[in-house]
């Protein structure tokens, strides 16, 4: 693999290195590595994963990044500080529905068909916008537990926490034996409301334990009431579901991983990227949130370079070859969802939220028969790249190819040249594919392609940011992603973003936010915690602040276990405090980070609800706010942290704004707006900071391409930053 | 998105064995340009008589041509029902439950319209007496007449191709 590096390092390409961060990121086909040294050089590997015993892949993959700076794997893994896993292995078994390991469920009679039901937003979940319009393309996935694994038991609780009917006891050893004959390898307990009040699900727990050790098997039982507290039933089923038919199978796999990098020497804790934007440890009780959809490594990454860097306000974007991914980062910190779907299943985890559209560089361009007019996606050929890849058996053209047709890649540079391209082909398919039947000439029809894709990726950011509320003069867009710095001039044009800022390493953004990602557990549960208007500060601590401190003493508790699952004791520990809160009576709540970690007292109670009352102004205004109303804690969240190596963001030193005479490479024609102009080509990481660039101009990365059009130009900072403007 | 899918995968689709996902990708996508002729294809090739169908008209019933100018509804048992223009119901079999005791024979206890409010209207094929359609009115409503094809409008101005008539009597 092509070793490329994101500090400069002229003169020294491969002497020592010192390997420190080894992130690893395990995909259906290939597993991607990123490895960082002690300086902030990086490199990248690539193995295919192997699925019986995926540490074989991951050795490879380690073996493929650390060649590139002549270290052998012994050599190399002695150094590590921190590793960060990420496998796609669990999403698979969701997405496939298939198990190595059998669940059985026993829910409140009467709610047997739960999964079956689903909600009817799963319907539609994960569908491309269209297929979401029409009901025809509705269909209710299939549920993870058939029905006959599924018994009910009669008992109630309310949304209170009253015990309206009493646990039958007598259906719970039914249906404990009725899963035990069928062999299940796990027991889901999920009742009604036990987030509320978990006492029928523990003493469920209890009979059946008998029962297991009567009969000698080794099943487990697994509680919604102990994994997932939250409201919802479908999602709080969903989820301890997915907890032991996906993520468990994959205890194993994990645990293979860290002996392997024992065995090779290697003296660190293998950590997992979590959804909720932090890494846990292989040893974790709560692996499912491990199970991650979307790029959330990016945002990660954007938000610790934000807070290197002294930028507060940010709007990521990355695009890849199938999909243009957008969040906003506020104040250092991301939103959380805490619905988030996957293998189109409503999961209740938190997870860093992101807006995610089908367009990419590999998106299919198809002229739509009907209407005759361009379209885009949603299906995309990934990392097949386009027809003009002539090795792969890509027949439809894709963006990439009309950007090979307009001269903007260089059909011998793609991926560094290990991609051959063919500007022919290009040229060729999209004549018969999209001019002809237009009755445009090639270029224009390339043009307008990209001029559909970069108008269609600007009016979903607009969407994300001005859609919300945001006004876009707060916030820096960055842009990263292979495929994002060919359109960033394009979707950024007249959006009025602060600054638009390229980091030379986007191509490896996402690999390098989950190298910075905190190691973090973070626990939520559903409340319902009143704090009446009418009553005086020192009633409100007395009751509501007693309440909702009891309720963080348990997560906090909680957090603290999981970590000393990895011997890491509670003075190691940075604990954070979080609520949902709201006016009575409202729908919805806003995310509050607490400023104190106790409210059993008038003064700290005061504190949160002022930060409460702070952040209402913020979000919808100073005339929006109603104290008089009485607030509602609707859930209560707590985030541990302990400090990790992270990668380290290059500083260096300014030159003069002219590049150095190595980084030119070439000039060659290229079609800006309808023309062809003489554009200058630049070897992307031979530039030098404190150098300046005007437009046209294409800087050529081993990963990526940065296209600079005619009225823009580009200045790249001390830390290999670059930011993007127009002339006029 | 294929131009046109091989034949027995529209066999599968008339038959309703695709896999969902199968089924998905075909809504989803670009409608396959010879979709109509294909189906069509298909079906006359299931039915025992030589009348050449024009449109698929329901479950079991079509529009067929028995001679350029003359078009009827016909089910795929054989009998015919009246021209494409004309309700075709009214020359089916009608079975109509209107009691208590009636609605019972099919449905659980209270789980049924009450007998005065709607009345339940089952029609058969008098020749081969398949249910073909049922529908839930107001006792007294009218025969629901459900959809009059415009057959010229349909061939000549969307797929753009001849009417399909018997032979030796092709327009």
């Amino acid at each position: 693999m092509s070793g490329y590096v994101m500090a400069s390092s002229e003169n020294n390409p491969s002497e020592h290195h010192n390997a420190e961060i080894l992130s690893i990121d395990a995909g259906g086909t290939m597993t991607d590595t990123f490895l960082m040294d002690s300086n902030g050089e990086f490199t990248v590997g690539k193995a295919k994963t192997t699925p019986n015993d995926e540490s074989r892949g991951f050795i490879r993959s380690s073996q493929d990044a650390l060649e590139d700076w002549d270290l052998s794997v012994e050599e190399g893994f002695p150094n590590l500080v921190s590793t960060v896993y990420s496998g796609t292995a669990m999403l698979n078994r969701l997405v496939e529905r298939e198990s190595e390991v059998d669940v059985g469920i026993l829910i409140t009679g009467g709610m047997e068909d739960t999964p079956r039901m689903g909600r009817g937003r799963q319907s539609y979940t994960g569908y491309s916008y269209s297929d979401r319009l029409h009901v025809n393309t509705h269909k209710h996935p299939d549920p993870l537990i058939p029905r006959n694994q599924i018994r009910g038991v009669r008992e109630r609780i309310d949304v209170k926490g009253n015990a309206l009917v009493p646990l039958y006891e007598a259906d719970v050893r039914d249906g404990v034996h009725d899963l035990l004959d069928q062999d299940v390898d796990h027991i889901v307990v999920m009742y009604l409301h036990s987030y509320k009040n978990g006492e029928h699900e523990q003493r469920t727990q209890e009979i059946a334990r008998e029962i297991i050790d009567e009969r000698g098997t080794d099943t487990s039982v697994m509680l919604s009431s102990e994994y997932y507290p939250t409201l919802k039933e479908s999602e709080r089923l969903n989820t301890v579901t997915a907890e032991a038919f996906a993520a468990e199978p994959s205890r194993d796999q994990l645990t293979n991983i860290q002996n392997s990098v024992d065995e090779q020497g290697g003296n660190v804790g293998v950590r997992v990227m979590a959804s909720h934007g932090g890494t846990i440890d292989i040893h974790a009780n709560e692996l499912a949130r491990t199970l991650i959809s979307g790029p959330i490594g990016g945002m990660i990454g954007a938000n610790y370079f934000g807070e290197q860097i002294g930028y507060d306000n940010l709007v990521c974007t990355d695009i890849g070859g199938t999909s243009f991914d957008m969040g906003v980062i506020i104040d250092n910190d991301w939103q959380i969802d805490y619905s988030p779907e996957m293998a189109r299943l409503l999961l209740s985890l938190p997870m860093v939220n992101m807006e995610s559209v089908g367009a990419g560089t590999g998106s299919y361009v198809r002229v739509n028969p009907t209407f005759d007019k361009i379209e885009l996606g949603p299906e995309s050929a990934g990392d097949q790249v386009g027809v003009s890849a002539v090795e792969t058996d890509v027949e439809t053209v894709t963006v990439t190819d009309c950007h090979v047709a307009l001269g903007w890649i260089d059909p011998d540079n793609f991926l560094g040249g290990d991609m051959p391209i063919d500007r022919d082909v290009a040229e060729r398919e999209i004549e018969e594919q999209v001019a002809e039947p237009l009755g445009m000439g090639v270029y224009e029809a390339a043009q307008g392609v990209i001029d559909i894709l970069e108008s269609k990726l600007q009016n979903d950011l607009e969407a994300v940011v001005t859609g919300e509320g945001y006004a876009p003069s707060n916030f820096k867009c960055l842009s990263y992603g292979g495929g994002g710095p060919v359109h960033t001039a394009g979707y950024t044009e007249d959006l009025g973003f602060d600054e638009v800022l390229i980091p030379e390493w986007a191509a490896g953004f996402s690999a390098f936010g989950c190298g910075a990602a905190d190691y973090e557990y973070r626990y939520d549960q559903t409340t319902s915690i009143d704090i009446d208007a009418d009553l005086s500060m020192e009633e409100a601590a007395a009751t509501a602040g007693e309440e909702l401190t009891t309720v963080w003493k348990n997560l906090e508790q909680k957090v603290e276990d999981e970590f000393k699952n990895s011997n890491i004791g509670r003075s190691e520990i940075d604990f954070q405090y979080n609520i949902l809160g709201q006016y009575q009576g409202q729908l919805n709540s806003i995310d509050i980070e607490s400023p104190v970690s106790r409210v059993d007292s008038p003064e700290k109670l005061e504190r949160l609800i002022d930060t409460f009352e702070a952040e209402y102004r913020r979000t919808y205004s100073e005339e929006a706010r109603s104290p008089e109303l009485g607030h509602t804690v609707t859930q209560a969240s707590v985030r541990g942290v302990r400090d990790v190596v992270k990668p380290e963001i290059p500083t260096e030193e300014k030159q003069g704004p002219a590049p150095p005479e190595d980084a030119f490479k070439d000039t060659r024609e290229a079609y800006w707006d309808g023309e062809w102009m003489e554009t200058q080509v630049y070897e992307l990481h031979s530039l030098q900071p404190g150098n300046e660039l005007t437009g046209p101009a294409v800087m050529e990365g081993a990963a990526t391409t940065y296209a600079l059009p005619p009225d823009c130009e580009t200045y790249l900072d001390e830390h290999r930053v670059h930011h993007l403007r127009r002339t006029e | 998105m294929p131009e046109s899918y091989p034949r027995e995968h529209i066999e599968d689709l008339v038959d309703d064995n695709l896999e969902w996902n199968q089924l998905h990708n075909m809504m989803s996508d670009f409608k396959d340009a010879d979709r109509f002729q294909k189906v069509r294809d298909v079906l006359q090739d299931r039915v025992d008589w030589d009348d050449p169908i024009i449109i698929p008209y329901a479950d079991h019933l079509y529009v067929v041509a028995k001679s350029d100018t003359r078009w009827v509804i016909k089910c795929d048992c054989g009998h015919e029902f009246c021209e494409h223009d004309e309700n075709w119901k009214t020359d089916a079999l009608i079975n109509v439950r209107d009691s208590e005791e009636e609605y019972l024979e099919i449905y659980p206890e209270d789980m049924h319209p009450h007998p005065e409010y709607m009345e339940l209207r089952e029609f058969f094929c008098p020749g081969c007496k398949t249910l073909l359609e049922v529908t839930n009115v107001m006792p007294g409503y009218p025969l629901v007449h459900e959809f009059e094809p415009d057959i010229e409008t349909f061939y000549e101005e969307w797929i753009d191709e001849p009417i399909p008539a018997p032979e030796g009597q092709s327009a």
